[in-house]
C-alpha cells in the first residue's frame, strides 16, 4: 500500500478541481464530495499507515527540474513520521469537512468553501509526504495559499482582508528564511533530499556552523508558519475565516507544520547545541508569553488563538530539548483537542452569533452536549491527568528537564497553570453562570456538527495512551524505529504537572464559577499590565510603527528620487536638447550678414585645425 | 622680368579681401556690399594671375580663371544689381539690415 | 518542415493578414478583428509545431536560411562573404522558445484586442507588422536584420501607443521612442563597429572571430581590449533601456500606463523581453569576458532592479503603474540570474523571461477587461470586485500569486532557480534580494485585495464577469503558468542545449 501514498492528496486535489468548476451547480452536494475524498484519503492514509507499521521506509522519486548537473526531483517518502502525520491530517480535515457541513450551510459561496478546503488538503497531505527539502517548500507555500485563502473567505469583510494579507505575508517572512537555509544547505550538500543531508551532517561535510546557520535559517520558516514569537501576530488575526478552518488549519493542521519540518529535519537540529537552545528558547518563551495574553482575551476564537500559539511553543521546547517524539507526541493530542475545542467553539458561535465571551453565558443547559465536548477539551488541554494532553505535557516537561533547560522547565509549568485558567475561565463565561445573550434562540447544533466533535473528544481522551510511561510507548518506540529509549520521569514532575493544572482550574472557578474573587482583581490592581496583555504587549503596533514606518519610507524615498532625480535628469537632458534648438532657431535671425560671418568663422576654425593637426586626425 | 616677389601679391590680395568681407559683413547698404563682394572677388583674381606667374607649375590656367572669374563676377553683378533693384521697388529700401523676411 | 522557407514562412505569415486588411472596407469591425487574431494562428501553429519537432529531437540547423541581400563594397582583395549582409534567419534552442512564447502571446492579444474602440483596420494591420517585428528579432541571424526587426517593433508600437492608447498616449509614445531610439541608436553604432571590423555580422562568425585565436586572423581591423568593454558597455546601456535597467525605466511606466491593454501585453510579454535575449544574445555571446568582469555588477543591477521596483509599486495608487513597476522588479530576476554566471542563474534568467511573459500578459488581459467595465483601474476606486466578478477577481489573484512566485506556477521555478544561481556566486548578495520575495508578496497582495476584496465600491457594483471570449486567453495563460510550474522541463529541456553553449562561451 505504501507505493500508492502518492495518491492519499489527489483525492482532495480533485475535489478542489470539481468544485471549483461544477461546484455552482452542486450547491450542497459540493459537501458530499468534499468529504467524500477526504475520507477515501483517510482510509488510504490509514492504510499506509498499517502497512508502514510492519515495513520500513519507502521512497519514490523522479526529476523534475535539471539545473547543470544538478537534478531537482520530486517525489513522496513513507517514514514512521509521515505516515503518522498523514493519518491525522487526513482524519481531523475529514472530520472539518462534515462539521463544515452544518457550519457552513446556507452560505452563498458553500462550494467555494469546499474547494478551498480541497485545496489545503492537498497541499497538507502533499507537505506531509515530501522526501526533500525543495517539495516541502513548495507545498509549504501552497498549504499558506490555502490558509490565505480561507482566511479572507469572507472577502467582503475588511478585517478578513486585513487578516488574509497579513497571514500570507507574516509567513512569508518566515518562509524566506527557510528558503535561504534550503539554498544553502544544498550548496554544502549537493542534494535536498532528507536523508542525504542527514548523511552530510553525520560525516561532517556540513562544518558546524554552516549546521547552525542553515537549522536557525529553516527554523525562522517554522517560527513563520507556527505563529511563534515574533512572527506570531497573524496567527489571532487569522480567526477572521470561518471557525472549521480555523479548527482545521490554524489548529490542527498547518501551524502544526513548523514543528513538522524541525521533526523531520531533526538529525541537522541534533548536530548543533546552539540551533536546539534557539529552538527551545523560542518555543519556551512563546508559550508562557501566548497563554499570558489569552488570559484577558475576551473573543472566544482569540482566547483559542494565543492558546494554540502557546501549545506550539510547547512542542518547539520539546523539539529544542531534543526531544521529538515528545514534540510529535503533543502535536498528536493538540491537533484532536484543540480541533474540538475550536469545533465547540463554532458551534457556540453558530447558536449564538458573537464571539464575545462576555456576552455569552449560562449556555451549559441550552447546549449541553457542546458544553460536555468543550469541558473535554478544556481538561485534556489543560493536562489533567488521565487525559492525553496529561501525557504528551508530561513528555515535555520531562524533556526540558532532562535536558537541563531548568528555567524553561518551570516556565513550562507556569505556562501551563495559565492554560489551565484561561480554558476554564473561557468555560466558566461561555457555559456557566446565567444567560446572558439576550432574546436570540439558542439550541444544540445538529448531528453533523456534533458528531465529529464526539469523534474528537474520544481521540482528545484517548490518544494519550498510545505513548505513557504506565502502559508503553508505543508512539516513540515506532517513531524511532524502535530505538527510544525512555527516560524516567521523576514522579514528582506529574504530580507537580497535575497540581499546576488543577491549581488553574480551581483559581478560575473561583473567579468565574463561584464568584468568590473578584473577575476584575488584575485590571484593578494592575492595570498597567492588564492593558499590556489585553493588546498583546503591542506587538502589532509596535511592527507598524517600526517595519511599516520603514517601509513606507523607502518607498517614499525611492518614489521620489524616481520623480524627481531620475525623471529630473531625463528631463534635463530633453530641455538641454530643447534649449540647443531653440538657441540654433534664434540664430536664423534673416540677417545675411550673421549668416556670413558665421560661415566665416566656421572657415577659418578648419582651417586652423587643419593647420594645427597638419591634415589628420 | 620684375623683381617684386609673390607674396607681395598675396599681401596685397589679402588686403584687399578683408577689406571686402569686412565690408561685406557690416555695411548696411546692399550696393556697398555688392561692390565689396566685388573686391573680394577681385583678391581672388590677384592670387589666381600671381600664381599663374610665380606658381610652382606656372602656366595660363590661373590667367583663363581670372578670367572667367570677371566674367562670373561681372552677370553676377548684373543679377545682384537687378535683384537690389526689384527690392527697391517693392520695399522703398536698401539697407541689408531691414531684409529679414526669411528668418525662422 | 524541411523546406527552406519554413523560417520566413513563419515570421512573415502575418503580412497575408496585412494585404488581407488592407482590402477589407474600413466599416466590417467584426471581420477585421476575426482577420487580425486569424492571421497570428499560423506563426502559432508553425512555431508550435518547430518547437514539438525540437522536443523530439529534430536538430533546428536544419532550418537555417540564408540568402544574400546587399554588398556594401566589391574589392578584389575581399573574401566572398566579406561585408556582406545576407538575409540570414537561424534559430536555437532560446530563439524557439521565445519565438513560441511571441506568437503566442501575439494570438492571445490578438483576442483581447476586440476592446479596441476605432479605426481597427490602422489597429490590426499594425498589430500585424508588431508581429513581424519579433517574430523577426528572435529568428534574426545576423546583426543587420535584428536591427531592422527592432526598428519594425518600435515604428508599430509608436503608432500603436500614439493613436489607440489612454488620454496621455501622445506623451507616452514619444517617451517610447525617444527612450528606445537611444537605445536603437547606441546598438547601431555597435553593429556598426562590428561590422567595420569585421566585416560581417553574422552572429556565429562574430563569435568565432571574437574568441578563437585562429580566426582572428580574418578579422579587417583588430578589435582591442579596450574597444571591446565600450562596446560591451554600449550594448548594456542599449538593452538595458529595453530591459529596463533602473534608471532606464521611466518610460515604461508611461507605456504601461497608456498603451491599450492588449499592446501592453504584448509590449510587456515579449518587447521587454527582448533586452533579456539582446543581453544574452550578444551581450555574452559576443563579449563573455567582459560579461564575466561585470557579472556582479549586473547581479547589483538586479537586486537594486527588484528592490526598487518592489518599493515603488508597494505605494502606487493605479494598478497598471503597480504592474509597470512589478516589471521593472521582475525583470531585475532575469538580471540576478544573469549576474550569477552559472547554469543555473541563466536558466533562471531565461525562465523568468518566458514566466514574466505569461503572467504579465495574463494580468494586463483582466486590466483590459476590468478596465472596459469600470473605466478605472485605480486603487482606491475599485474594491470587492469578487463579488461581481468572481471569475475576473479569482483570475487576477491567481496572477497575482503567480507573480509573486506561488510554487506551482511559473514564477516561482524562475525565481527560485535565478536565486539559486546567485546563492552559488554572491551569498551575501542574494540573501540581500530575498527581501525583495516578501516585497513582491506585499505590493500584489495590497493592490490586487484592494481591488478584490473589502466592500464593494460604486465603480464595480454592477459590473458583469468575464465573457467566454475574453476568457479562452485568460484560461490558457493560466493552464500554461500552471504547466511550466508543475513541469518546468517543458522549458528546461529545449533550453539545455543553447544555455550550455553559453556557459562554454563564458568558461564555466
Amino acid at each position: 500500500m505504501m507505493e500508492m501514498a502518492w495518491i492519499v492528496p489527489l483525492f482532495p486535489l480533485f475535489s478542489f478541481f470539481l468544485l471549483l468548476l461544477a461546484g455552482k451547480k452542486m450547491k450542497e452536494a459540493s459537501a458530499y464530495v468534499g468529504m467524500l475524498a477526504t475520507f477515501v484519503s483517510f482510509l488510504v492514509a490509514s492504510a499506509v499507515l498499517a502497512d508502514r507499521v510492519g515495513g520500513s521506509t519507502y521512497k519514490a522519486e523522479q526529476v523534475w527540474l535539471a539545473i547543470g548537473s544538478a537534478k531537482l526531483t520530486v517525489g513522496f517518502e513513507v517514514t514512521a513520521l509521515n505516515a503518522w502525520m498523514l493519518v491525522i491530517v487526513s482524519l481531523v480535515s475529514f472530520l472539518v469537512h462534515m462539521y463544515a457541513k452544518g457550519y457552513m450551510q446556507g452560505d452563498e459561496r458553500f462550494s467555494v468553501f469546499y474547494a478551498y478546503l480541497g485545496l489545503f488538503t492537498f497541499a497538507m497531505l502533499g507537505l506531509v509526504i515530501s522526501p526533500n527539502l525543495l517539495q516541502t517548500y513548495m507545498f509549504w507555500e501552497l498549504v499558506g495559499l490555502g490558509s490565505f485563502l480561507l482566511i479572507g473567505f469572507y472577502f467582503y469583510k475588511e478585517e478578513a482582508k486585513a487578516a488574509a494579507k497579513k497571514a500570507f505575508i507574516m509567513t512569508r517572512v518566515g518562509d524566506v528564511g527557510f528558503f535561504i537555509g534550503m539554498i544553502l544547505l544544498f550548496l554544502q550538500v549537493g542534494s535536498f533530499e532528507y536523508s542525504d543531508i542527514f548523511k552530510a551532517v553525520q560525516d561532517g561535510t556540513l562544518s558546524q556552523p554552516m549546521v547552525t546557520l542553515t537549522a536557525i535559517l529553516i527554523f525562522v520558516g517554522a517560527v513563520g508558519k507556527s505563529g511563534q514569537f515574533p512572527l506570531h501576530t497573524w496567527l489571532p488575526d487569522a480567526m477572521e475565516g470561518p471557525t472549521p478552518v480555523s479548527a482545521l488549519i490554524h489548529a490542527a493542521t498547518m501551524v502544526a507544520a513548523g514543528v513538522y519540518l524541525v521533526a523531520a529535519l531533526f538529525p541537522l537540529y541534533e548536530a548543533s547545541e546552539t540551533a536546539l537552545l534557539t529552538v527551545a528558547v523560542v518555543g519556551g518563551f512563546t508559550a508562557i508569553f501566548a497563554a499570558s495574553i489569552a488570559l484577558v482575551q475576551t473573543d472566544i476564537k482569540r482566547v483559542l488563538a494565543y492558546s494554540t500559539v502557546s501549545q506550539l511553543g510547547y512542542m518547539m521546547l520539546a523539539l529544542g530539548s531534543g526531544s521529538d517524539v515528545a514534540a510529535i507526541f503533543h502535536l498528536t493530542t493538540h491537533a484532536f483537542f484543540k480541533a474540538l475545542l475550536f469545533l465547540a467553539a463554532g458551534s457556540v458561535i453558530h447558536a449564538v452569533g458573537t464571539q464575545d465571551i462576555e456576552k455569552m453565558g449560562g449556555l451549559w443547559r441550552k447546549m449541553p452536549l457542546t458544553a460536555a465536548l468543550f469541558l473535554v477539551g478544556a481538561l485534556a488541554i489543560s493536562g489533567v491527568p488521565l487525559l492525553s494532553g496529561f501525557f504528551s505535557k508530561d513528555e515535555i516537561f520531562a524533556a526540558a528537564w532532562m535536558h537541563g533547560h531548568g528555567v524553561l522547565f518551570w516556565i513550562a509549568v507556569v505556562a501551563s497553570f495559565f492554560t489551565a485558567f484561561y480554558m476554564f475561565r473561557l468555560f466558566f463565561l461561555v457555559f456557566g453562570g446565567e444567560e446572558r445573550h439576550g432574546a436570540k434562540d439558542v439550541h444544540e447544533s445538529p448531528a453533523v456538527m456534533t458528531l465529529p466533535m464526539l469523534v474528537l473528544a474520544v481521540l482528545s481522551v484517548a490518544a494519550g495512551y498510545i505513548h505513557t510511561p504506565w502502559f508503553g510507548t508505543f508512539l516513540g518506540d515506532w517513531l524511532t524505529d524502535g530505538g527510544y529509549a525512555h527516560e524516567k520521569t521523576p514522579s514528582w514532575m506529574m504530580i507537580v504537572a497535575a497540581i499546576v493544572s488543577l491549581l488553574g482550574i480551581f483559581l478560575a472557578w473561583l473567579m468565574y464559577g463561584k464568584r468568590s474573587l473578584a473577575r476584575d482583581w488584575l485590571s484593578s490592581r494592575a492595570p498597567l499590565t492588564y492593558n499590556v496583555l489585553l493588546n498583546k504587549y503591542y506587538i502589532d503596533e509596535f511592527y507598524a510603527w517600526t517595519v511599516g514606518y520603514v517601509a513606507n519610507a523607502i518607498s517614499r524615498l525611492f518614489y521620489y528620487v524616481d520623480r524627481f532625480v531620475i525623471e529630473g535628469i531625463a528631463s534635463l537632458i530633453t530641455a538641454t536638447v530643447n534649449a540647443a534648438a531653440s538657441l540654433g532657431s534664434r540664430m536664423q535671425n534673416g540677417q545675411v550678414q550673421t549668416y556670413g560671418a558665421v560661415t566665416f568663422i566656421g572657415l577659418a576654425l578648419l582651417v586652423a585645425i587643419l593647420a594645427f593637426t597638419g591634415g589628420y586626425l | 622680368m620684375s623683381s617684386v616677389p609673390l607674396s607681395a601679391y598675396l599681401v596685397l590680395a589679402l588686403i584687399l579681401f578683408c577689406i571686402g568681407l569686412y565690408g561685406a559683413l557690416t555695411k548696411r547698404n546692399i550696393v556697398v556690399v555688392l561692390i565689396c563682394i566685388e573686391l573680394m572677388l577681385n583678391a581672388v583674381n590677384i592670387n589666381l594671375v600671381a600664381f599663374a606667374k610665380y606658381g610652382a607649375h606656372p602656366g595660363v590656367a590661373g590667367q583663363i580663371f581670372a578670367l572667367f572669374t570677371i566674367a562670373v563676377a561681372a552677370a553676377e553683378a548684373a543679377v545682384g544689381l537687378a535683384v537690389l533693384m526689384a527690392l527697391y521697388r517693392n520695399r522703398k529700401t536698401v539697407h541689408i539690415d531691414e531684409i529679414d523676411s526669411m528668418k525662422h | 518542415m524541411n523546406g527552406p522557407y519554413f523560417l520566413s514562412l513563419l515570421v512573415f505569415s502575418p503580412l497575408l493578414g496585412i494585404l488581407l486588411l488592407a482590402f477589407t472596407p474600413k466599416t466590417q469591425e467584426r471581420t477585421m478583428k476575426w482577420l487580425g487574431f486569424l492571421s497570428t494562428l499560423p506563426s502559432l501553429i508553425l512555431s508550435l509545431f518547430a518547437f514539438f519537432q525540437y522536443l523530439r529531437g529534430y536538430r533546428l540547423e536544419h532550418l537555417a536560411e540564408k540568402r544574400d541581400w546587399i554588398r556594401f563594397a566589391d574589392f578584389p582583395f575581399l573574401t566572398e562573404s566579406t561585408f556582406v549582409v545576407r538575409y540570414e534567419l537561424n534559430i536555437d534552442g532560446l530563439s524557439l522558445v521565445m519565438i513560441v512564447l511571441a506568437s503566442l502571446l501575439a494570438a492571445l492579444a490578438a483576442i483581447a484586442s476586440i476592446h479596441i474602440k476605432k479605426e481597427w483596420k490602422g489597429y490590426f494591420m499594425l498589430f500585424l507588422l508588431l508581429e513581424i517585428g519579433m517574430l523577426g528579432v528572435f529568428a534574426a541571424g545576423n546583426m543587420v536584420l535584428f536591427f531592422i526587426f527592432l526598428e519594425v517593433t518600435l515604428v508599430a508600437m509608436f503608432f500603436l501607443i500614439g493613436k489607440w492608447g489612454g488620454f496621455a498616449r501622445e506623451r507616452a509614445a514619444y517617451s517610447y521612442l525617444l527612450y528606445n531610439g537611444v537605445g536603437s541608436a547606441i546598438l547601431l553604432i555597435v553593429i556598426a563597429v562590428l561590422f567595420a571590423r569585421a566585416g560581417t555580422s553574422n552572429m556565429e562568425l562574430l563569435k568565432e572571430m571574437l574568441h578563437n585565436p585562429a580566426a582572428r586572423a580574418q578579422l579587417i581591423a583588430p578589435i582591442p581590449d579596450g574597444l571591446r568593454l565600450s562596446l560591451f558597455i554600449a550594448l548594456l546601456i542599449a538593452f538595458g533601456i529595453k530591459l529596463p535597467i533602473v534608471p532606464f525605466h521611466r518610460w515604461i511606466l508611461r507605456v504601461h500606463v497608456q498603451a491599450p491593454p492588449a499592446v501592453v501585453m504584448l509590449h510587456a510579454g515579449v518587447l521587454l523581453k527582448i533586452g533579456a535575449y539582446g543581453l544574452i544574445r550578444f551581450g555574452i555571446g559576443l563579449f563573455p569576458d567582459q560579461f564575466r568582469d561585470f557579472s556582479f555588477l549586473i547581479a547589483i543591477l538586479g537586486i537594486v532592479n527588484l528592490l526598487y521596483g518592489a518599493f515603488l509599486a508597494f505605494i502606487q495608487d493605479d494598478f497598471k503603474m503597480v504592474l509597470a513597476y512589478s516589471s521593472v522588479s521582475h525583470m531585475g530576476i532575469v538580471l540576478i540570474g544573469l549576474g550569477a554566471l552559472n547554469e543555473a542563474g541563466m536558466q533562471g534568467a531565461i525562465f523568468q523571461t518566458v514566466s514574466h511573459g505569461f503572467i504579465s500578459a495574463l494580468l494586463f488581459l483582466l486590466v483590459g477587461i476590468l478596465y472596459e467595465r469600470t473605466n478605472t483601474t485605480e486603487l482606491d476606486r475599485l474594491g470587492g470586485l469578487a463579488k461581481a466578478m468572481p471569475l475576473t477577481a479569482g483570475s487576477l489573484l491567481a496572477g497575482a500569486m503567480a507573480s509573486l512566485g506561488l510554487p506551482g506556477m511559473s514564477g516561482f521555478v524562475s525565481e527560485f532557480t535565478a536565486f539559486f544561481g546567485l546563492f552559488q556566486t554572491a551569498p551575501i548578495v542574494a540573501a540581500i534580494g530575498t527581501l525583495g520575495i516578501i516585497m513582491t508578496a506585499v505590493y500584489l497582495l495590497r493592490a490586487v485585495l484592494n481591488m478584490t476584496f473589502g466592500a464593494s465600491k460604486s465603480g464595480a457594483a454592477q459590473a458583469l464577469d468575464m465573457s467566454v471570449t475574453e476568457a479562452v486567453p485568460v484560461f490558457v495563460l493560466l493552464a500554461l503558468i500552471i504547466m511550466v510550474g508543475v513541469y518546468p522541463r517543458i522549458l528546461a529541456e529545449p533550453l539545455q542545449a543553447a544555455i550550455k553553449m553559453m556557459m562554454n562561451g563564458l568558461g564555466a
